[in-house]
């Protein structure tokens, strides 16, 4: 059985038959057409499509005409407007991944205007913040973290400068086409410009297969080459080229000789990490290393002092346990070695090296205590060793391309017919041309992409938007434009978008805001059984979508509430304490005694979640219990799984235990000690943004009143309620 | 629909073999069977609890799966595949015809290694077992030795995640995450996938060997220790009882209710979670709490012993967990610092026979113990590892990685045990006679606890995707 099970592949089969020549495979055609080969409606351009005449009060921008047309033909009714305090949340939540401030909510709450909610709207995607919201989701769908992932898992040096520029795309708002241009090739197209650079980090930010021991480079090769044709596949054409690695792909108009021929595009580009500092802070960078080296020599100095005599004692010990042609090996003054005895000599030395567990063990109690501290008074000063010289975490291209080729079943020991850079032929060339020389293959393929005639990478763009805001896409996987990824639920509407966008400038934030404004989006998300009977997914957009919370925003809403969270942007990653349970999965066959040098700056712990050190193969369990992805593979949209493993996190994590303790001071400072009332009404104030109900009142004062209730239980309530980690 | 598995489809609970097994077996822990099964109705009544009991695809003949995995990779010459030939030939070159042999460190041209330990032939099976496992030896009756996987990387980590997930890298979801996302949970007080690594370390696949992938975390591993606090944040915090928690989470569920119209199963299911996880704190500590297991049972463990108390102590774990419930222990045998890996590049008899002395009391033990306790015909038993090791040597002792064949075996679940499935050549360098794959090995484990391979599937970034991927062949041989 292939693919998927027997019944889903027969019914598929039927689909295929029923689609016919449309989906067909165009047979093998180097020079490529410019126009599709197939005519599946995401291969075919836009249509203009008018919007429907639905002139209701409700249908306030052109979205809702769509909207409720569709609602409309289904007998259905859209929802009322939500109330004022949870569309404040909402909006808030949404655009910026925090919870509305008490003085936001002041001040939109008592803004009897009807444009308060625009004005809301445009401060939020004024605010700094919104970028880090958008830059969040952009790295879920380019897989990106800070480690390589797999057995090193080693860290990326300059990987968080990629994360930032993708910050600061977002917030200046920069014209999608250019965002892709400059992720694509900015390194080709604008080299002048070391944010150009900077946004190249997007072919690398998936994982990377380093494994110690030997490794096929040929293969290794090939696992980047794939992980950088994933990303534009998957991230900016919302197709399942994967698929089309080992054969022909079964459901796609895309021939494995696409694959290929997409993959050849990156076949001049590596990974690389290119300085971007001045010469004066390479100088400056250069002299602070000396003077920390001069720090840190008389602690290795006397660490190796130590150490030497257990050393020579293991290596004796070692050596008289060797192979005799190994010892035997060894004997021999190095000159004279054979070459053979060259090769067991070199073995024997690694055989004979001391490891750490071998030489601990034989030292007196004081010895290795003495040893144990000096080790911490060497991480503790390595944890201000100075940062290396600011460099793009990039690509370059080699001087020459190696040849592509079709690998047979996917395999790079399979090389079949030689292929050269080419555009899927579904879509076309769109007159463009590939070139087949090594630099250069990139700049093509990013003005293909963004090329005012690509059916797909503005609806790509305009359906992320819509299930970010919206709660789901209108076409339901956003990566996956395909056969398998179904019809859009509102076709009209999505190619209305996707025009818009493309026609008036690629603002992200132009679409943004007119979604947020639109009636669809400030509906209630109330459920109504009669309406949920005739569409229980809520296809078609009669209420809101509510939505658990990421994991990160539920910990930057607790960082917020309690009024600790450090609202600074940027900079490299934190590491934050992690429990001994976390820290004890980290992988290492070294000493394991500094794999997690928390960032000494405590107040940087409370930065947002995105500024996390994001190591693939530890978890922060807070985060990865509420479905954050592994980072491994593309990530569109987020899971929400709801267990027990969550309420744990929630009660009896550390990190819980001192938020609800800072937000139980921060009521205290308000209203003091016996203020019962005023606990309550700050407490809602500062995590849901609105007042209590008499209902709530009732249930919380008998709680702080009775003998157990202390404030730090209540505030721990608050940061648990299911109000508190879903957006309404 | 993105699942195989919608939530409409699956009846509550339908298959109550376990439950009725904990009842036939109710004699020595009555209060417990009964106990459970109350708070088993209790949440069976909430609709949304993604982890309930599904029914199989078919009949199972396994409902739970404890998988002990060999971190470094024991070698199967020297344990469970006896190759006669190669203290004959010791010090000899492998003859040409079996051409270049592909290691890690070495190529094959090193001299062939005879193995330092004797076999002998054990039970009414009379299969053989070196000296290293004389007391797993006992229960040769019980296992079906497959001496013929192959895997398909020399290096550690990409063989683990073949062995874990099908793939060569890691990502997709672990078989653990898999059977849970098919099965659900036999317990609702417990984590339905238990994970357990060696103190000393992570294997060098690190988490990603048990990773839920791109699953919902509901399916994820739960790292459990030994000891009061066995599972992370289950302890509550200092100066919290378990009243004054109770008082809290009352207030908690009142408000939740607000948040929550009665059709609404998202909410509903939040706050069972929160029942649960209250109950988890003291069931979890309950289930690992050894005191009352009699002194027979703990000698028997090997947890007198120094060399084997540590595992000793896991692998009573599993027995206790899979007996409350759980559905899959993911439990290894190695990792951390080379010394505490079964990777013997060199002193391969001095190495083997440590790791060997932590594990096979322990091991025989659970195998004992499940089956005094009628809990073996149900549990199907995994031993297994990422490769095994070459006939040739490597630092005139050691011996370098060997993925071309070797053994891993199975006892319990519906396995028909003292036999052999599958042959490596004469010096136990590939294998020759029926040679199966991971796909092979994952279909058969599905095929044990009722799960259709092709049936079990998740829609991921547009493909159906599942764990033997292109699909395996079930070793029908291996079941009785």
């Amino acid at each position: 059985m292939g693919l998927v099970g027997r019944a889903l592949t027969e019914s598929l089969a039927t689909v295929a038959v029923c689609l016919g020549a449309s989906l067909g495979l165009a047979p093998l055609n180097a020079a490529g057409s410019s126009e599709p080969s197939s005519q599946y409606w995401s291969f075919r351009p836009p249509t203009r499509p008018e919007p429907a005449a639905v002139r209701t009060a409700w249908a306030s921008n052109p979205i809702d005409a769509f909207v409720r047309q569709a609602l409309r033909e289904h007998g259905l009714e859209p929802s009322p407007e939500a109330s004022k305090e949870r569309l404040l949340r909402r909006v808030c939540l949404d655009l910026t991944g925090l919870p509305p401030t008490p003085e936001q909510a002041a001040s939109f709450l008592s803004d009897p205007s009807p444009h308060a909610y625009e004005r809301l709207v445009d401060s939020l995607l004024a605010s700094p913040h919104y970028g880090e919201r958008w830059a969040q989701k952009w790295l879920d769908v380019v897989r990106f973290a800070d480690t390589d992932g797999f057995e090193r898992d080693g860290y990326r040096e300059h990987g968080w400068r990629y994360r930032d520029y993708v910050v600061r795309a977002f917030n200046s708002d920069k014209p999608y086409d250019r965002f892709v241009r400059e992720q694509v090739a900015g390194d080709e197209l604008f080299p002048a410009s070391n944010e150009s650079l900077l946004a190249t980090g997007f072919h690398g930010a998936g994982p990377r297969h380093v494994t110690s021991g030997n490794q096929d480079k040929e293969e290794a090769r090939q696992e980047v080459l794939t992980e950088m044709a994933l990303g534009v596949g998957q991230g900016l054409l919302g197709l399942t080229v994967q698929c089309a690695r080992c054969h022909d792909h079964k459901f796609d108009p895309i021939s494995q000789e696409d694959y290929y021929r997409l993959e050849s595009f990156f076949g001049a580009t590596e990974l690389k990490d290119l300085p971007i500092a001045s010469e004066e802070e390479i100088a400056a960078q250069e002299k602070a290393v000396a003077e920390h080296e001069a720090r840190v020599e008389p602690l290795k100095a006397q660490l190796e002092e130590i150490e030497e005599p257990f050393n020579t004692q293991v290596r004796e010990r070692k050596r008289a346990a060797l192979e005799p042609a190994f010892a035997a090996a060894l004997e021999i003054a190095e000159d004279n070695r054979t070459e053979e005895q060259a090769r067991l000599a070199k073995e024997a030395e690694s055989q004979i090296k001391p490891v750490w567990y071998e030489i601990v063990p034989l030292m007196p109690p004081d010895t290795r205590r003495h040893r144990a501290d000096l080790r911490q008074q060497l991480h503790a000063l390595e944890l201000h060793r100075p940062d290396p010289p600011a460099a793009a975490f990039a690509v370059a291209n080699l001087e020459e391309a190696p040849p592509s080729h079709i690998l047979q079943g996917g395999d790079y020991r399979r090389k079949g017919e030689a292929v050269s850079p080419g555009f899927p032929q579904a879509v076309g060339t769109l007159g463009l041309e590939a070139p087949s020389v090594g630099r250069g293959r990139r700049s093509a393929l990013a003005r293909w992409l963004t090329s005012e005639r690509n059916p797909l990478v503005a609806r790509v763009m305009v359906n992320r938007i819509w299930e970010f805001r919206m709660g789901r896409g209108l076409m339901r996987d956003p990566n996956n434009f395909g056969l398998l990824g179904g019809m859009p639920t509102h076709p009209e509407l999505l190619d209305a978008l996707a025009l818009r966008f493309a026609g008036e400038g690629w603002s992200v934030k132009a679409i943004d805001r007119l979604i947020v404004l639109s009636s669809a989006y400030r509906q209630s998300s109330e459920m109504d059984p009669k309406q949920a009977a005739i569409d229980p997914d809520n296809r078609w957009y009669w209420r809101a979508h509510r939505r658990r919370l990421s994991g990160e925003a539920i910990r930057d809403s607790a960082l917020a509430a309690s009024g600790r969270l450090n609202r600074s942007l940027t900079g490299r990653p934190v590491r934050i304490p992690i429990e001994r349970e976390v820290y004890d999965l980290i992988f290492t066959e070294a000493e394991p005694d500094n794999l997690w040098p928390v960032t000494p700056d405590r107040h940087q712990h409370d930065r947002r979640s995105l500024y996390l050190l994001n190591k693939r193969t530890v978890r922060l369990p807070f985060l990865a219990n509420f479905d954050q992805p592994d980072t491994m593979t593309s990530c569109s949209v987020r899971q929400t799984s709801t267990h027990a493993l969550q309420s744990l996190s929630l009660l009896n994590s550390d990190f819980m235990q001192d938020q609800s303790r800072s937000l139980a001071g921060r009521i205290l400072r308000h209203c003091g000690e016996s203020d019962t009332d005023c606990q309550i009404r700050r407490g809602f104030e500062f995590t849901l943004a609105r007042q209590p109900t008499p209902a709530e009142r009732a249930l919380a004062g008998s709680f702080l009143r009775s003998e157990s209730g202390a404030l730090h239980d209540f505030a721990l309530v608050l940061l648990n309620r299911n109000e508190f980690v879903y957006r309404p | 629909m993105n699942s195989s598995t919608d939530p409409s489809d699956a009846a509550t609970l339908g298959a109550t073999s376990r439950r009725d097994l904990l009842f036939r077996a109710a004699n020595g822990f009555g209060a417990l069977a009964l106990q459970h099964l109350l708070a088993q109705t209790a949440l069976a009544q909430t609709a949304a609890n993604p982890l309930r009991a599904k029914r199989p695809h078919f009949g199972a003949t396994a409902d739970a799966v404890i998988f002990i995995f060999n971190v470094g990779a024991p070698s199967s010459m020297d344990t469970f595949d006896p190759k006669p030939l190669l203290n004959r030939h010791a010090g000899e070159p492998l003859p040409e015809s079996f051409g270049s042999v592909g290691g890690q460190f070495t190529d094959g041209t090193n001299p062939i290694l005879g193995t330092p330990w004797r076999f002998r032939r054990y039970g009414q099976s009379g299969l053989p077992v070196s000296e290293l496992f004389p007391n797993v030896a006992r229960h040769v009756d019980d296992i079906c030795f497959v001496r013929s996987f192959v895997t398909h990387s020399v290096v550690h980590a990409p063989a683990m995640y073949e062995v874990h997930n099908g793939r060569l890298f890691a990502t997709h979801p672990s078989i653990g995450s898999w059977v849970t996302y098919g099965l659900g949970s036999e317990s609702e007080n417990l984590p339905a996938y238990v994970v357990m690594p060696q103190p000393e370390g992570t294997p060098e696949g690190g988490t990603s060997c048990w990773s839920q992938g791109f699953l919902p975390s509901v399916y994820q591993g739960t790292l459990l220790r030994p000891g009061p606090n066995p599972i992370l944040h289950l302890k509550r915090p200092a100066g919290m009882t378990e009243a004054r928690q109770r008082d809290m989470l009352d207030l908690l569920q009142a408000m939740n209710e607000i948040d929550s119209g009665p059709l609404d199963s998202e909410m509903q299911a939040r706050i069972a979670a929160y029942e649960l996880a209250f109950r988890m704190q003291s069931h979890a500590p309950e289930a690992v709490d050894l005191t009352k297991e009699t002194d027979a049972t703990k000698r028997s463990y090997g947890l007198e012993q120094d060399h084997t108390r540590e595992f000793g102590t896991r692998l009573l774990l599993a027995r206790r967990l899979v007996e409350r419930g759980v559905r899959f222990v993911q439990i290894y045998s190695g990792g951390g610092p080379l010394s505490m890996q079964w990777d013997a590049h060199k002193h391969l008899k001095q190495n083997h026979e440590k790791m060997a002395g932590h594990s096979d009391v322990p091991v025989a033990a659970l195998l004992q113990d499940l089956k005094q306790r009628g809990l073996l015909e149900r549990t199907l038993v995994i031993w297994g590892a990422e490769f095994g090791r070459l006939p040739t040597s490597e630092a005139g002792n050691g011996r370098d990685h060997n993925p071309h064949g070797y053994t891993m075996w199975f006892a319990g679940g519906g396995v028909r045990g003292g036999q052999a499935i599958g042959a490596t050549d004469e010096f136990g360098l590939r294998a020759v006679d029926r040679p199966f794959i991971m796909r092979d090995f994952h279909a058969s484990i599905l095929h044990a606890l009722g799960l259709d391979q092709n049936q079990l599937w998740y829609l991921h970034n547009g493909r159906h995707e599942k764990l033997t991927d292109f699909g395996g062949t079930v070793i029908k041989d291996l079941f009785a």
